[in-house]
């Protein structure tokens, strides 16, 4: 193998595994976006998921332990959320600006109260790699696909398994048909409220998921504003997406690739200084939207609350 | 009788809901094995207690009010500014370049040249979503979050590689010039006269608002954008115009914590004032006239929060979830009024 190949496997490999993030936390919005129901608290989401998530790792000795607790709490955020919109029919964007601000709030408050304040954090093992027996052999592809951690794999799955449900159960014609026209979905006997609870709660869960995998994979601990925006890249990204799952698969390894190309300059030594490749994902992300904005199929009853004894909508 | 009763009732829902606030974080604050009362008298009365904290304060209540503002009036046209954070900081960057650069002249012109240019650079980053919504309709909820991480990456490099200060042992730049610095109104604890300004802004602000045919304009805008097209309103412009006025609003925030208090570039000197400024705009809702009370008041929480956490370790963040609280529970109140 080549020095070349080497290059091209670590850099393959470390995009898979920088994608993650994006993906959960962009099909989670997604999810609940299909249901009418636009959740703009992920940044604050995301970092209770990191900050509960390695609590969890670090008190109970057990990485699944705090990915399941990650999970509840962006469960309960989104449960929260559709409770606001849905049954109180408040503004979505005030309720999710409001959740945003609760979430930086808790996210750092939490370890303080159950850690302490210290100079040095405690660390938490991170998510190790688990080779697909076979599979792992194939070269250049076994490196690169078959030997990751537990969430690269669990996210390509994700994005498959949302995409059948989504465009081929009766189920996903269901949801989508919530976050187009609530009023017809309703008239057909789709119970309307359900999946308007339903679809963020999850998406709240993956939301949460997809915080707790950066102390998890990235630094073994957590510190403040970890997220650096990701959450936020994650709502431009399920635009980018057009709300569909395979488009925004394929928008968060666009993502990663350029994070981790960033990263890989950064480390390199290059001539530019560090500062403008760490803003490069964002300008990128703009750049994208300036070209695929205006063309992104989004649900047509994205951001509204739905009152079914209203007249005409 | 009947506007103080008037007063009264619109004053209610605001009482009830920091009250409900503070109750339910007092819940939390005595099963975590705190004194309730101790925490809350610090919290509420520490900036009165003392001169430093009153100008303390006021220092706070200074860049809360502009980067409220700053959410504030494109709202009034229904477009959302998140990134007042990337906007104070370009206003810093652009008063502290003007300060170093020109760092000769007397006050009387280098002073305003570096309030200046912090509003003219801050207007500009407000103004680079108004651009992108304006020509390729992109959402500016978006578009001014990610510049705000754009601008992080800008004050780093500046205070790092252009003008730092290695003595500093953290990304800082060198000082401005002496004529930069806001003269003071109260010289110990030092109170500058950032404070008179930003009250004059405030007033300015809600006059253009309420008051003025542009104004009328904007909240036209905001309350029905296809009647105020009709009406001959050009709607588009006035979405980027409410963004650039937002960015130069932030901007000055920026150039008045270089001039009036670090006197040069400080990586962090945004603090927390853009959620701060969210939940100020958002209590308010939206009006320009309760805007300074609420910065106020929320000033005197944030004041209050540090002494907390230093007399009783309560971490600050307490206050924030309070804080963050109170607007739950006002959006709730409209809830029960509804009905």
């Amino acid at each position: 193998m080549g020095e070349f190949d080497v290059q091209v496997i670590t850099f393959a490999k470390l995009v898979l595994l920088s994608m993650v993030p994006f993906v959960l936390a962009a099909q989670g919005t997604m999810l609940g976006g299909r249901a009418g129901v636009f959740n703009v608290a992920q940044e604050g989401m995301m970092l209770v998921g990191a900050s509960v998530g390695f609590l969890g790792a670090y008190f109970y000795g057990s990485v699944l332990m705090g990915m399941i607790l990650a999970m509840l709490s962006g469960g309960l955020f989104g449960l929260v959320l559709s409770y606001f919109t849905t049954s109180l029919k408040l503004d979505q964007f005030v309720t999710g600006l409001a959740l945003f601000f609760i979430g930086i709030g808790v996210s750092t408050l939490l370890p303080k109260l159950a850690i302490g304040i210290t100079l040095s954090p405690p660390l938490i093992p991170t998510l190790k790699e688990v080779p697909i027996p076979l599979l792992s052999q194939i070269p250049l592809l076994g490196p690169i696909f078959f030997s990751q951690n537990v969430l690269v794999y669990a996210s390509i799955i994700l994005s498959v398994v949302l995409w059948y449900f989504l465009y081929k159960t009766s189920f996903g014609l269901a949801l989508r048909s919530v976050g187009e026209s609530p009023q017809t979905a309703d008239s057909m006997g789709v119970n309307v409220t359900f999946w308007r609870y339903a679809a963020p709660i999850v998406g709240g869960m993956l939301i949460g998921l997809a915080g707790a995998y950066l102390p998890m994979v990235y630094t073994g601990t957590f510190t403040e504003q970890m997220v650096k925006g990701r959450g936020w890249l994650a709502i431009a990204l399920t635009f980018f997406g057009g709300w569909s799952p395979l488009s925004i698969f394929l928008g968060s390894l666009f993502f990663a690739s350029v994070e981790v190309a960033a990263y890989r300059v950064q480390v390199g030594g290059s001539a530019i200084p560090y500062q403008f490749l760490l803003m490069l994902p964002y300008i990128a992300t703009i750049l994208i939207m300036m070209v695929s904005f205006r063309r992104a199929r989004v649900p047509a009853f994205l951001g509204q609350n739905y009152d079914r004894e209203k007249r005409s909508l | 009788m009947a506007p103080v009763v008037k007063a009264i009732k619109g004053f209610l829902p605001y009482f009830v809901a920091v009250v409900a606030a503070f109750v339910a974080a007092g819940i939390f604050i005595a099963a975590m094995g705190f004194n309730v009362l101790d925490a809350y008298s610090t919290i509420l009365f520490t900036s009165f207690r003392t001169n430093n904290g009153i100008v303390q304060t006021l220092l706070t209540f200074v860049p809360l009010t502009l980067q409220a503002l700053a959410f504030t009036v494109p709202l009034a046209a229904g477009k959302y500014n998140i990134g007042g954070e990337g906007q104070l900081i370009m206003g810093a960057i652009g008063a502290t370049a003007v300060g170093i650069i020109f760092g000769g002249l007397p006050a009387i012109l280098l002073l305003p040249a570096v309030l200046l240019a912090g509003i003219l650079a801050g207007a500009i980053w407000g103004g680079i979503p108004g651009w992108l919504l304006y020509r390729f309709g992109i959402n500016e909820i978006l578009t001014t979050v990610l510049l705000n991480f754009v601008a992080f990456g800008f004050i780093d490099f500046v205070a790092t590689k252009v003008w730092s200060d290695p003595a500093a042992g953290h990304p800082t730049t060198i000082p401005i010039g002496k004529g930069g610095f806001l003269p003071l109104l109260v010289s110990n604890p030092p109170l500058h006269a950032g404070v008179l300004l930003v009250i004059l802004v405030a007033v300015g602000v809600y006059i253009y608002t309420n008051r003025t045919v542009g104004g009328y304009d904007l909240v036209a805008t905001g309350a029905n954008p296809r009647a105020a097209q009709v009406y001959g309103i050009n709607v588009r412009w006035m979405f980027v115009f409410s963004l650039i006025l937002a960015g130069g609003l932030a901007g000055l925030s920026g150039a008045v914590e270089v001039a009036g208090i670090q006197h040069r570039l400080i990586e962090g000197l945004q603090s927390n004032f853009l959620q701060l400024g969210l939940i100020i705009g958002l209590i308010a809702k939206g009006n320009n006239k309760a805007v300074p009370f609420v910065a106020f008041f929320i000033a005197v929480l944030e004041i209050g929060a540090g002494a907390m956490q230093r007399t009783m370790m309560i971490p600050v963040e307490m206050v924030f979830i309070v804080e963050a609280l109170v607007l739950v529970f006002i959006l709730l109140s409209d809830v029960v009024r509804r009905r």
